[in-house]
């Protein structure tokens, strides 16, 4: 059995457009994989693939050797494979704790009726969620700001609150969805210094983004999309020194078409 | 770790020891209580299908007549005790909504409103035509009242007993884990499926608990009244009920037993019983003017708030906004937006 999320040969249409085909990606316990590409590669789609938010036509998404392709985006959850959005996706009106609380619900195994009775295995398990969010809250730095409304804080903190609410429902693979979109340079360097924290945890993370320099910090190896198809893939350092990525996605300036 | 305590529960439970305390004073006032009590149920029902998991169910009398009729059949034609005949009246209409609700919840909230009103006329119909258990347009007459409880005052207990063990169940469910979950669907669907919410399950047995407890009123509905016909707890019902629960606030646990008070109390003490519709049809709109979210809805504007506690108002974004904003599609944009979140007005 080969632990890892390991996703291959992903073909996937939108009503006759190839979004993807035949792409893949390769996310390691404890390790960083990035994803790149220009604008309409593919990077989102191959993303809701993973999560199970788009069914592929063709193609696999194996975790830790088993087949997790055609499964629900629910049941993703509660495989391990948490992700967060990239414009953070919360009711305004919840406390920092509160939205982390809602994260723990993949861990809940009890059914309706044991909460509507609160019958002993629920009282259980919410004792458990309870602890679950201040640990986690302690963990990620959120604690002096657990009563906070969430429509107060910045995004970055918005960002760091959504990582915590993904780690909440106990995922092994973190996937983030532009991290640093939108955030400012010193959160930057907080969200990079918590994703190498939980890498260091044994967390596999797989991080689609356009910042460069935080790709370059974080990343173990990196995948880039082009046109539905791996264009490239490999450490790092190899993927960043390819000419065919600093033409294709390095070398446009603003409002210029890149080469194709 | 915060302990919440069920405050709902207790402020039922001291409304229901006043009201029945109160109403034994006099006989109109005993009917005026049980009644209350059992269309509170129903308003109950109707503020957890549609304030909480929120599906605009017209079928909730109709759950109640199926409640009604199980009892009606059982009990009095089949002749079982009493408590096997509430364990079915409870059961029964929780499996059906249960069933019809995973049908319909992946639709649009008109569509989901329009197969809950459906299914009310199947009911009805079925009512009606099937003679040798319904009794047909006659309906079952002579049901007895329930043992131990014949004398009003002690069912007027009974009966809000039966409110305050809804509520506690009800307070419960919003307590708990699957609680929250509800609270995320209704706000956003794909965020509750990325927590891992299986939601069309989760609406479902909302509704189907729902069903149960106006299930229960039908089965008190049957032993006060001891009859029952299809026009007993018709569609007209469903529509009082969902309006009693707006009118309160249905997205508060105790909204829809202030609604179905208040209301009664107004036809009571108001002329001309024809008028009825008229009254509630002006409460209605007088609700949706000053306070949208109901009576509770428009107190808690007054009620000092510590900043820990809750937001201040937040722009509303159309949910169907947000929903397209993230969903899948080919197209990327670098979306770098500046979302000027922390500079919110009232922000500490």
């Amino acid at each position: 059995m080969t632990r890892g999320l390991l996703v291959r040969g992903i073909d996937v249409a939108f009503g006759g457009v190839a979004a993807l085909a035949g792409a893949g990606i390769e996310v390691r316990p404890g390790r960083v994989s990035g994803l790149i590409g220009r604008n309409g590669s593919g990077k989102s789609t191959l993303f809701n693939c993973i999560t199970g938010f788009v069914v592929p036509v063709k193609g696999q998404v194996m975790l830790d050797g088993v087949d997790i392709t055609r499964r629900a985006p629910h049941q993703i959850v509660r495989e391990g494979i948490a992700r967060t959005f990239q414009t953070p996706r919360v009711d305004f009106r919840m406390t920092v704790r509160e939205a982390v609380l809602c994260g723990t619900y993949a861990t809940v195994a009890h059914g309706f009726i044991a909460s509507a009775l609160k019958l002993p295995r629920a009282r259980l398990a919410e004792r458990n969620c309870a602890r679950a969010t201040d640990e986690l809250l302690d963990r990620m730095g959120l604690a002096h700001e657990a009563g906070r409304p969430l429509a107060t804080l910045s995004m970055g903190r918005l960002r760091m609150v959504d990582v915590a609410r993904a780690l909440a429902a106990g995922a092994r693979y973190l996937l983030l969805d532009e991290p640093a979109a939108g955030i400012s340079r010193e959160e930057q360097v907080t969200l990079a210094r918590e994703v190498r924290k939980l890498a260091a945890s044994g967390i596999g993370v797989l991080l689609v983004e356009h910042n460069f320099s935080l790709i370059r910090q974080l990343c173990d190896r990196i995948t880039v999309l082009d046109g539905g198809r791996v264009l490239l893939e490999g450490d790092t350092e190899s993927v960043m020194g390819d000419e065919r990525v600093v033409l294709a996605y390095l070398g446009t300036r603003h409002g210029e078409e890149p080469p194709s | 770790m915060i302990r919440r305590l069920p405050r709902n529960s207790l402020v039922m439970a001291v409304i229901a020891l006043v009201i029945c305390s109160l109403a034994p004073l006099k006989a109109s006032w005993l009917d005026f209580a049980v009644m209350a009590g059992i269309f509170s149920l129903i308003s109950l029902s109707a503020g957890l299908s549609y304030g909480q998991a929120g599906i605009l169910s017209m079928a909730q009398g109709a759950f109640a007549a199926v409640g009604a009729y199980v009892t009606a059949f059982f009990g009095t034609r089949l002749g079982w005790p009493t408590l096997p005949v509430l364990a079915l009246a409870l059961i029964l209409p929780a499996l059906l909504a249960y069933c019809v609700a995973r049908g319909v919840t992946r639709m649009a909230p008109l569509a989901t409103a329009l197969a809950s009103l459906a299914l009310a006329n199947l009911v009805e119909i079925i009512a009606k035509s099937w003679d040798s258990v319904t009794g047909g347009y006659i309906g079952i007459a002579g049901i007895a009242p329930v043992p131990g409880f014949a004398r009003p005052a002690l069912f007027n207990i009974l009966v809000w007993s039966f409110v305050v063990i809804a509520i506690i169940v009800y307070e419960s469910v919003m307590q708990s884990a699957h609680g929250r979950a509800l609270n995320v669907v209704r706000h956003d669907r794909t965020r509750a499926i990325a927590d891992g919410v299986a939601v069309a399950p989760l609406l479902s047995s909302m509704l189907a608990l729902s069903a149960a407890m106006a299930g229960a009123a039908g089965w008190l509905y049957v032993h006060y009244v001891t009859y029952i016909s299809p026009q007993s707890l018709d569609t007209g019902v469903s529509i009082s009920a969902l309006l009693m629960a707006v009118v309160g606030g249905a997205s508060y646990i105790l909204g829809p037993v202030l609604g179905t008070v208040l209301l009664s109390l107004l036809v009571k003490f108001l002329p001309a019983a024809e008028a009825q519709g008229l009254f509630y049809g002006g409460a209605l709109v007088i609700i949706l003017v000053v306070a949208r979210n109901g009576i509770l809805g428009g107190l808690e504007r007054f009620r000092p708030r510590s900043d820990k506690e809750r937001a201040p108002h937040v722009p509303h974004v159309p949910a169907e906004a947000r929903a397209t904003s993230s969903a899948p599609s080919q197209h990327e944009e670098p979306k770098r937006e500046a979302v000027p979140l922390s500079s919110e007005p009232g922000a500490p």
